[in-house]
């Protein structure tokens, strides 16, 4: 962590900070208003933010009419996971990737698992603070061959993902990330430059749940998915299928429509089993007949990929879509590639889509 | 010495249901302008305690404040310092405050004078202290001073500042001030500094979110005084500080219906407002809408004709 004091500089950004400031980078995408007004540009929540106050993710603060990200850096979890746990299914399948968070996010869903790092503000989290190079040098030395921003929302520290995206590009060590796509269309596709692959969690497909569970909105969501494939960086889907909130039908079959229809039938998708956690304790875990549901409407519009997470199950597996070979074995995040040569089915040379090595 | 009962001590000012009528006072005096930036403690103590004797009808300034706590009572006051110096809760009134508590009896060392962070205390002039009247920022306990416990209330979902838990009682001191998003901050919205995310219950004017926090039992059942320092308002581009529209107004408002006062400061900041040629917070369409919510979940009285208003 930094410790400024009167007269010093970030050590990041050289910008001088105010007496008493503990951390804080200048932030990107952000307009002056009038009066120290700034407009924060980076999510579509669009803060209009006061002097001295902060964004709603909590992480980012005007100060005298300039607008600070104070966790720039500042990692608060760092582990290296399988990249089956992202998940990210056609994207260097049985790698590791080393994970790396910030506190904070632009959401307050009510069954976030990581809500103890995402909900807080950046000084209510111990955090231990890394340049974009300390990352990539880890990712190396730990023989990660890829970097995931992950367990919050990445979206809210924009500006180091992005550092470490674009060196990561570099050095040959991707970067991924992993979000709730509530992000800017000018910042998505600044990222897309640099990212190897994103993984959206789309949490429904009703406002009301974004309004009510979330505090966001669906559109800017389905914008970032489609803004995603059309930049043609490697996109997945995961849905948390929540009992009575999100697992109707209708609405599955409204959603898996979209998915076809504006990203054709290759994007993978996830439906995940939902546990009570946070603030939604009253809900009982989703049964697995629900989630297998999901996947058969998901299967019936056309989607090739359709996988069921957060139970052991077969369907986590990775069939071939022409003959039905089967193509990658996984149990839990353990994953084994058993009938692929490169990226084509060993047994009918099916293309399948993805990052294979 | 014999200590009544927490429970019987004050039953005229804490009775449940909501008394009819609820009385707020308002002390104007020119002893009640900053000087510099803050308040001189002794003209700020004399006008407390001239304030809390009409509100509850005490004959002396220490019957006053006896009305109101028990010697045994841990005390935590909530100052509001996001602005810095020039617009935080005044030292010098908080200082009047623990003498005012010092005459009920309770030692030094069960008081303690509290914000978010202690940095935001230090740059409003408070200086830290472990010992005797303790002053401290959240952020200087374990884990980070926030209780690892989800709270509910009402829509309201978060994790509350340990030293809620620490205190029987609560002071809130805010200062009274235009609020680009709530309409005005005042006594209820000074306890998004007592939760750990309160950029999240910003969205539609705080509201339903002020008032449902301030329903959470930690608030309801342990705001005993509300203390507005109004020596300086901001009327406009708050809730930091903005020389164009801080107005040195030179007022303490004291109740302990947290609606009222807060109703009370909402129509100050108006009549202000119109006074500097600014228009209302509601032609604005920015008034705070969490005040009426508060009063329809019980917590006290908005409306004028259910308050009874002294000016002194």
């Amino acid at each position: 962590m930094k410790l400024g004091a009167a007269g010093v500089a970030c050590s990041v950004c050289g910008i001088p900070l105010l007496a008493g400031e503990t951390r804080g980078h200048e932030a990107e995408y952000y307009e002056k208003l009038k009066d120290g007004k700034i407009k924060c540009h980076i999510c579509p929540q669009e803060c209009e933010v006061t002097n001295r106050e902060r964004g709603s993710c909590g992480t980012r603060e005007n100060r005298e009419g300039k607008y600070f990200t104070l966790v720039y850096g500042e990692i608060a979890a760092a582990n290296i996971d399988p990249i089956e746990k992202k998940p990210l299914f056609h994207y260097h399948p049985t790698e590791k990737a080393f994970s790396i968070a910030t506190p904070g996010c632009n959401f307050i869903c009510k069954f976030c698992q990581n809500w103890e790092i995402s909900q807080k503000r950046p000084e209510q989290v111990k955090t231990v603070e890394f340049s974009a190079k300390s990352v990539l040098f880890n990712a190396r030395t730990r023989h990660c061959p890829v970097i995931a921003h992950t367990y919050t929302e990445p979206v809210i520290f924009f500006e180091f993902m992005r550092d470490c995206a674009e060196l990561g590009k570099e050095a040959g060590i991707p970067n991924v990330m992993i979000s709730n796509g509530y992000i800017k269309e000018k910042p998505m596709r600044e990222l897309c430059q640099y990212l190897g692959a994103v993984k959206i969690d789309l949490k429904a497909f009703t406002d009301d749940f974004y309004q009510k569970i979330c505090g966001g909105k669906l559109k800017p969501v389905l914008d970032t998915i489609r803004v995603v494939r059309g930049e043609g960086t490697w996109l997945e889907l995961v849905v948390l299928i929540i009992p009575t909130l999100n697992d109707s039908s209708k609405e599955i079959d409204r959603m898996t429509k979209w998915i076809y229809r504006e990203l054709g039938p290759d994007v993978p998708l996830h439906f995940s089993r939902y546990y009570p956690t946070f603030m939604l304790q009253n809900i009982p875990p989703t049964p697995p007949e629900t989630l297998y549901r999901c996947r058969k409407i998901a299967l019936n519009n056309g989607l090739h990929f359709v996988y069921i997470g957060n139970i052991l199950t077969d369907t986590a597996n990775t069939y071939c879509p022409h003959c039905g070979v089967l193509l990658i074995e996984r149990a839990g995040f353990a994953a084994e590639i058993v009938g692929m040569k490169k990226n084509r089915c060993k047994k009918c040379g099916q293309l399948i889509p993805g990052v294979f090595d | 010495m014999t200590y009544m009962a927490v429970s019987s001590a004050f039953p005229e000012v804490f009775a449940r249901p909501l008394s009819a009528e609820s009385r707020v006072v308002e002390v104007r005096d020119d002893l009640l302008k900053r000087s510099g930036d803050d308040l001189n403690p002794g003209a700020a103590a004399r006008l407390l305690n001239e304030a809390l004797r009409k509100l509850l009808r005490a004959n002396s300034d220490i019957s006053a404040w006896k009305k109101l706590f028990n010697p045994r009572d841990r005390v935590g006051i909530k100052v509001s310092c996001l602005p810095g110096r020039k617009l935080s809760s005044s030292v010098g009134l908080v200082h009047a405050i623990t003498e005012g508590l010092g005459l009920a009896g309770i030692p030094a060392k069960n008081i303690i004078v509290w914000e978010r962070t202690a940095r935001e205390l230090k740059e409003a002039g408070f200086r830290l202290s472990r010992h005797g009247v303790r002053v401290a920022g959240t952020d200087e306990y374990e884990g980070g001073g926030y209780d690892n416990r989800i709270a509910f209330a009402g829509s309201v979902g978060t994790c509350f500042s340990v030293l809620m838990e620490q205190v029987d009682v609560v002071i809130s001191v805010p200062v009274l001030k235009d609020h680009d998003i709530a309409g005005i901050s005042a006594g209820m919205k000074n306890f998004y500094g007592a939760i750990y995310n309160p950029n999240k219950y910003h969205g539609n004017g705080c509201n339903p979110f002020v008032a449902d926090l301030c329903t959470h039992p930690l608030i309801r059942d342990k705001l005993r005084l509300v203390v507005l320092d109004a020596s300086r308002v901001q009327l406009q581009n708050g809730p930091a500080y903005f020389h164009r529209y801080a107005l040195e107004y030179g007022g303490l408002i004291v109740g302990t219906d947290p609606v009222a006062v807060d109703a009370t400061g909402w129509r100050i900041v108006d009549r202000e407002r119109i006074k500097m040629g600014l228009k209302t917070l509601k032609q604005m369409n920015r008034q705070p809408g969490y005040i009426a919510t508060a009063e329809k979940r019980g917590l006290g009285h908005m409306e004028e004709k259910f308050i009874e208003q002294i000016v002194l």
